[in-house]
């Protein structure tokens, strides 16, 4: 009898994994316990490398140029009350940069959610940085022009959450500096098929997407459409056995529908002059946001990055990085209340991160600016001093967290928070492929 | 004299020896065939520079410009997938007066020119029987098919991304 039970039990374990890691084509084996705390998640990779003194200290002047003028500069994310003399980083008025932009939230972000004060990134260069945010991990072998090793946050997304290419989306400045690698990893157990769909505004909505994209086509579904994907589907279906397929993401063939309709969209919008940018565009960053805006409303993503990167103009003019810093968080301000304004199917429902991928030095380099003020690169201590920021549904308000002298928090942390926001988390942690001392920011709190 | 005599003899017989020598031409009773590769051979992705090329190339009968290689490239670089950007692409050079087509009448009188004339050109090879058997039919029960269908489902298929 004990002996049939054996047999019994031994055959239905066996069976069980057989086919258990059949059950969900993402792998996992049940659907998640974790309830999400958001359906959508809005990751700010801010912006170029920001110091710390300029940014959540409010030092202004003070601790860069010998000049005891401290003030807030980025009202839309800190608290805080703005210089009071050298204006230089507004909008041209009477002399230039001397008109701030008017704040854009009627609370700060900082009100509205949890300031980490000083947190540390893992790498002083703008590459290593952002692949710690997105990868959760710091990994010494990570090479520039090299793909992420270790799965990113949008992989993480799409085979534990189950979203579809077309609900995760990577909104790049450009497609200099590496950017467009970060929408997937190399992992084998990850990779393209996970992937986001990577977009450079300014290169697809700019003069070259004009010019080489705008004037497409609009083929009838049945009619053309139909009939050109049969005969490629067969020719696809002939070569199969030769070399497989393209690597890199696929939409299905309804999204890229989608998309190319979102496209067709986008250029009547630029031609009318309706694109959602924020009332200042003067600048590449704020640019990008328009277009991330435009993003969110008609995809309604599950996971939107954002990747700005003005402020680096830091290494060669200080005014000009004041500028850039003043913007980003005008850029912040306005797609925080777009969400919140215009996107109903993400307002009340969608959490905001952010944080610089790295930090600039403590001391200057000797380039002067118009103003005879120095500039800042990014290579020491100081460059690993940064902030983060969270806010949306279930996320403390009014909380900050860490301090000069107690750092609290890492940029690597970023993946498992917004895992824990979108609600797979334990999927995320459990894959072993995130730092040693990663945690969620809730952990932390 | 006798020496002159011998000279002349030797003359004689080497530039006989050398006249007698002539390359052998081997007939093999076979006829010459142009060499194309199948599509087993193709391993290789090309890079965003030799696709935008090439299909310019096949769709314009010229080559594209070095400037306007870069910026068509940076076009596709700017797109997370490929196979999307690449469809958007070939549509927008479809849009263009200057694009080289074969007339639709000469796609429905002669199907099977029309495909092995469109495998030569995109996929440098001849179409198999059976390829060209599956074309001919679905050109024939497909009437609203158009040559500029048929060549950009050849542009946008796997096998014409590698080489």
């Amino acid at each position: 009898m004990q002996r049939r039970s054996f047999i019994k039990k031994a055959a239905t374990a066996t069976a069980g994994a057989f086919a258990l890691p059949y059950i969900l084509p993402s792998g996992r084996l049940f659907a998640s316990t974790q309830a999400p705390l958001a359906q959508h998640v809005i990751l700010i990779m801010f912006a170029g490398g920001v110091r710390q003194q300029e940014s959540v200290l409010q030092r202004y002047l003070d601790d860069s140029q010998g000049m005891g003028i401290p003030g807030n500069i980025m009202y839309n994310m800190f608290n805080g009350t703005p210089p009071t003399a050298k204006i230089v980083y507004g909008t041209d008025g009477f002399i230039a940069g001397d008109t701030p932009i008017p704040s854009l939230l009627n609370q700060s972000l900082q009100s509205q959610g949890t300031l980490f004060s000083e947190l540390r990134s893992g790498t002083t260069g703008h590459y290593n940085g952002l692949n710690a945010i997105v990868q959760g991990n710091t990994l010494y072998t990570q090479g520039l022009k090299q793909k992420p090793i270790h799965p990113t946050i949008f992989e993480y997304a799409r085979r534990h959450g189950n979203f579809p290419a077309s609900k995760v989306w990577f909104i790049g400045n450009g497609i200099g500096n590496s950017t467009p690698l970060l929408n997937y990893s190399t992992h084998p157990d990850y990779g393209a098929a996970y992937g986001a769909n990577f977009l450079a505004p300014s290169i697809v909505f700019g003069n070259e997407g004009l010019t080489y994209m705008s004037n497409s086509k609009v083929y009838h579904p049945e009619e053309e459409l139909g009939p050109m994907y049969e005969m490629k589907y067969f020719l696809d279906k002939n070569f199969k056995n030769a070399a497989g397929t393209l690597e890199g993401i696929h939409n299905t063939d309804e999204e890229k529908q989608n998309i190319k309709e979102f496209f067709k969209e986008m250029y009547q919008k630029s031609q009318d002059g309706t694109i959602a940018f924020p009332p200042v565009m003067d600048n590449g960053d704020l640019k990008t946001i328009g277009y991330a805006c435009e993003v969110a409303k008609w995809f309604k993503p599950n996971v939107l990055a954002i990747n700005m990167s003005a402020v680096d103009g830091c290494h060669s003019n200080f005014t000009g990085y004041l500028r850039s810093l003043h913007r980003a968080d005008h850029a912040v301000g306005h797609i925080w209340n777009y969400i919140q304004t215009q996107v109903p199917e993400m307002a009340g429902n969608t959490a905001i991160i952010l944080a610089p991928e790295c930090g600039r030095n403590l001391n200057h380099n000797p380039i002067l600016d118009e103003n005879d003020w120095y500039a800042f690169d990014h290579s020491d201590q100081n460059s690993l001093r940064v902030f983060g920021m969270m806010a949306g549904p279930s996320i403390p308000s009014n909380l900050t967290v860490g301090s000069n002298v107690q750092p609290v928090g890492n940029t690597v942390d970023i993946v498992p928070t917004m895992a824990e926001i979108l609600g797979f988390k334990n999927e995320v942690v459990s894959s072993g492929l995130l730092a040693g001392d990663s945690l969620s920011w809730f952990d932390r709190l | 004299m006798v020496k002159a005599f011998r000279y002349l003899f030797l003359f004689l017989l080497s530039a006989g020896v050398l006249a007698s020598c002539k390359k052998t031409e081997y007939v093999y009773q076979i006829e010459n065939e142009n060499l194309y590769a199948d599509n087993a051979g193709k391993v290789k992705v090309k890079s965003d520079e030799q696709y935008v090329s090439i299909l310019y190339a096949n769709l314009f009968q010229e080559a594209l410009g070095a400037n306007e290689l870069v910026r068509v490239v940076r076009c596709i670089r700017a797109n997370g997938d490929k196979d999307l950007i690449h469809e958007v692409l070939v549509s927008n050079f479809m849009n263009r007066p200057d694009v080289q087509l074969p007339e639709a009448e000469f796609m429905r009188s002669n199907p099977d020119s029309f495909v092995v004339d469109t495998y030569k050109r995109f996929l440098v090879r001849y179409p198999t029987e059976a390829e060209k058997t599956w074309f001919r039919n679905y050109i024939n029960t497909h009437p609203t098919v158009t040559p500029e269908i048929v060549y950009s489902s050849f542009a946008i298929s796997n096998e014409y991304q590698f080489y």
